[in-house]
């Protein structure tokens, strides 16, 4: 089988002015289909780099980049806009959400670059389905900012996964998040992976974080220093049942 | 995207920032109205520019009965001039009688056949032109209003006033030639009474003063001929231009249908007809186009010279158009060459006048629109740089580089067309309470209404279009770090 995501001899160098900073030295890497795999390391070890450049959100400067067998490089910005929409989820640790915007419209908005000809009314029944399923259908109307950090991570989950991509890709998903809601949001990766086989790399500067993946990768200075099979994955839904609702928002 | 979600974005977008919105929108609105109103009033003044001129009798061509002019060498097509001016021929074709005298106050039928020339005489006193000759000119292209005329003395009596005065037959297209007319009292003969042959009189405002003084004339009878008349109303001036004076043709005068005239002196003959063009500019050839009808008409072969003459010229015009002497001296006097220039080079004169005024105020008015434009793109600029973030979420989520350019091109498109519509509707709105409130006519034509919609739809695309681009050309990743 071939690997979904599958990169070689990397590399990335930003300009700082004089200085020339190596995000990325040759990395090479392959991710199987279903693959959770987590991408730990301190921060600027290149992770979110690396991650950008699997979203098709930045180019490497030297190396390739083989997204389900298809050389990124050679694809033209519209084709790779596609990708963007059709084949890849985000998941920010900002949320990236519009402001002012409801749930439900931030939900549907990938719908709206499909082009496809969905109906609006269409878009609108698949994306509140999409809220549905991250137990947000009662929020709907409510404007971003009228949401809690949980609830705007899963309405972003829930515009991720939209347009049913065979690839989420998570940067930090909890860092801007409280433990509680860490666990519940890990929980709705697992299961995740789990219903649907969708291929997850999730970026984090967290040990206990990364432990919810199937492999660990271990960042460094723009190298990998470690890719393991993860033996000791922590489940999400067992843990949550031993948690104490104290925490549960009320917005 | 299809356009109507990217315009449903770009509405959603407008919404957001509300004030800001109506702000931009104001600028092009602003614009939009200014031009357009300024284009009113200046077509506006074009036509009342054209309307005096037509007043005047610019688009006016009189064929009279008889030609003066036949033993003239060569003749002048654009100066022909009656008879009784030139000197040298003036002797040889002195009229002993006038036709139109009428010393006598009761009127003998069987003399009126003589009178008028339907007797057999020369050329110069031929009067051939009739009815059936005006019902033909009719029928011309570009001919407006056409009337008979039969023009005498008569005196008109009421009670025990009597008053000589000049009388025309005339056809009820009459007011509508004679532009500076009003009615200050009653109405025109009408058609009816016309094609009856009806005994109804208008009186000229002289006349009617002369024999009623401030009394309403409407409804009273006067007595011409010995026969009974209905004053059916009263005709005056409409015009500074034009005053009413005792012994003027058409005021001092009284107008009856040419119909009733024919019948009570038994004639089948007119002195003349006078017809009016649609347009200044088709004078020269309507007053072909007669010349060469009436000849077939009138039976004339290749070598025989006109029985008729056909006028349409500035002395003409200022003569008969209704110009007061005094101003219709000035202008002979101070326009050099009158004589040679013809009606319609006066009037192109005059319409080029107005032409440039017009495009005078519209281009100061232009530079509204061009700072409403570059409102738009001011506006839009600070709003790529506001929404970096968004653009860069949209381009996370897949929209492609132009799905963004159109997006902010149309936001931009919006603002402008919106703003112009309004535009327009205040343009419409100031030109009407304009024109009431200063009696200027100023009327929006639809042709400006479109042009307007054009140019403020092309201004949102001309000046949106920058920022548009930058906001497509902005790096995803950029854009997504961006605070």
């Amino acid at each position: 089988m071939n690997p979904v995501i599958s990169v070689r001899e990397l590399t990335k160098t930003y300009q700082m002015g004089e200085v020339a900073v190596k995000a990325l030295r040759s990395v090479s890497l392959d991710v199987d289909g279903g693959e959770f795999v987590t991408v730990v390391g301190p921060s600027g070890s290149g992770k979110s780099t690396l991650m950008h450049i699997l979203g098709c959100l930045d180019q490497p400067t030297s190396g390739q980049y083989f997204l389900e067998g298809r050389d990124v490089a050679r694809l033209s910005d519209d084709e790779i806009s596609g990708i963007r929409n059709r084949q890849i989820g985000f998941v920010f640790q900002g949320f990236n959400l519009l402001a002012r915007t409801s749930a439900l419209e931030n939900v549907e908005l990938p719908l709206l670059y499909t082009n496809d000809g969905t109906s609006s009314a269409t878009r609108r029944k698949r994306a509140l389905e999409a809220l549905e399923a991250v137990g947000l259908a009662d929020r709907a109307q409510h404007h971003t900012n009228q949401l809690s950090g949980g609830q705007q991570q899963r309405v972003a989950i829930a515009r991720a996964l939209l347009n049913n991509p065979s690839i989420l890709l998570a940067d930090e998903p909890t860092g801007n998040l409280d433990s509680r809601t860490s666990v519940e949001v890990m929980e709705i990766f697992q299961s995740l992976k789990e219903a649907r086989g969708i291929t997850i790399v999730l970026i984090t500067h967290e040990p206990e974080v990364a432990a919810y993946g199937s492999r660990i990768v271990a960042f460094r200075d723009g190298v990998v220093v470690s890719d393991q099979i993860n033996d000791r994955r922590r489940t999400a839904r067992a843990e949550i049942v031993e948690m104490p609702l104290a925490m549960e928002e009320n917005a | 995207m299809s356009l109507r979600n990217s315009f449903h974005i770009a509405i959603k977008a407008l919404r957001k920032n509300k004030l800001q919105t109506a702000l931009t929108m104001i600028g092009m609105t602003i614009g939009v109205a200014t031009v357009l109103t300024m284009i009113a009033l200046g077509s506006g003044a074009q036509t009342a520019i054209q309307d005096q001129v037509r007043a005047a009798g610019m688009n006016l061509i009189v064929v009279t009965a008889g030609n003066y002019q036949i033993k003239q060498d060569a003749v002048d097509e654009d100066a022909i001039e009656p008879a009784s001016y030139n000197p040298r021929y003036q002797a040889r074709f002195l009229r002993i009688f006038h036709p139109e005298d009428d010393p006598m106050a009761k009127h003998d039928h069987p003399l009126a056949r003589q009178r008028l020339g339907d007797s057999e005489a020369g050329l110069g006193a031929a009067s051939t032109l009739t009815i059936s000759d005006a019902e033909a000119i009719r029928k011309l292209k570009g001919v407006q209003y056409v009337s008979e005329g039969i023009h005498m003395n008569a005196h008109i009596v009421r009670g025990g006033k009597r008053w000589f005065t000049r009388l025309h037959g005339d056809d009820v297209a009459l007011p509508k030639i004679r532009r500076a007319w009003t009615l200050p009292q009653g109405r025109y003969f009408n058609q009816r009474e016309q094609s009856k042959a009806e005994q109804v009189v208008v009186l000229g405002a002289i006349a009617s003063r002369e024999l009623f003084g401030n009394e309403n004339p409407t409804g009273q009878t006067v007595t011409i001929w010995n026969q009974p008349f209905k004053v059916v109303g009263v005709v005056g001036s409409g015009t500074w231009m034009v005053v009413p004076e005792a012994g003027d043709d058409q005021f001092d005068a009284v107008y009856i249908p040419v119909t009733t005239l024919q019948r009570l002196l038994n004639l089948s003959k007119l002195n003349d007809i006078t017809i009016t063009t649609n347009s200044t500019g088709e004078v020269t050839r309507v007053a072909k186009a007669i010349t060469d009808l009436l000849r077939v008409r009138h039976r004339i072969g290749p070598r025989t010279p006109d029985d008729f003459t056909v006028t349409n010229q500035a002395r003409q015009a200022l003569a008969k158009g209704g110009m007061r002497p005094e101003v219709a001296r000035a202008v002979v006097g101070n326009v050099a060459g009158l004589e040679k220039v013809t009606l319609e080079q006066l009037g192109k004169t005059l319409d080029r006048a107005s032409a440039t005024m017009t495009a005078l105020l519209a281009s100061i008015a232009t530079v509204s629109l061009v700072v409403g434009g570059i409102g738009i793109m001011n506006i839009m600029l600070l709003s790529v740089i506001e929404r970096t973030r968004e653009i860069g979420i949209r381009r996370a989520v897949g929209a492609r580089s132009h799905d963004v350019l159109l997006q902010f091109l149309l936001e931009s498109v919006t603002l402008s067309v919106a703003g112009g519509l309004l535009g327009i509707l205040i343009g419409c709105l100031v030109s009407e309470l304009i024109s009431r409130s200063l009696q200027w006519s100023a009327t929006v034509s639809l042709l400006s209404v479109v042009l307007s919609f054009g140019v403020s739809a092309a201004i949102g695309i001309f000046f949106g279009y920058y920022p548009a681009r930058q906001a497509s050309r902005v790096a995803p990743l950029t854009s997504l770090r961006y605070e």
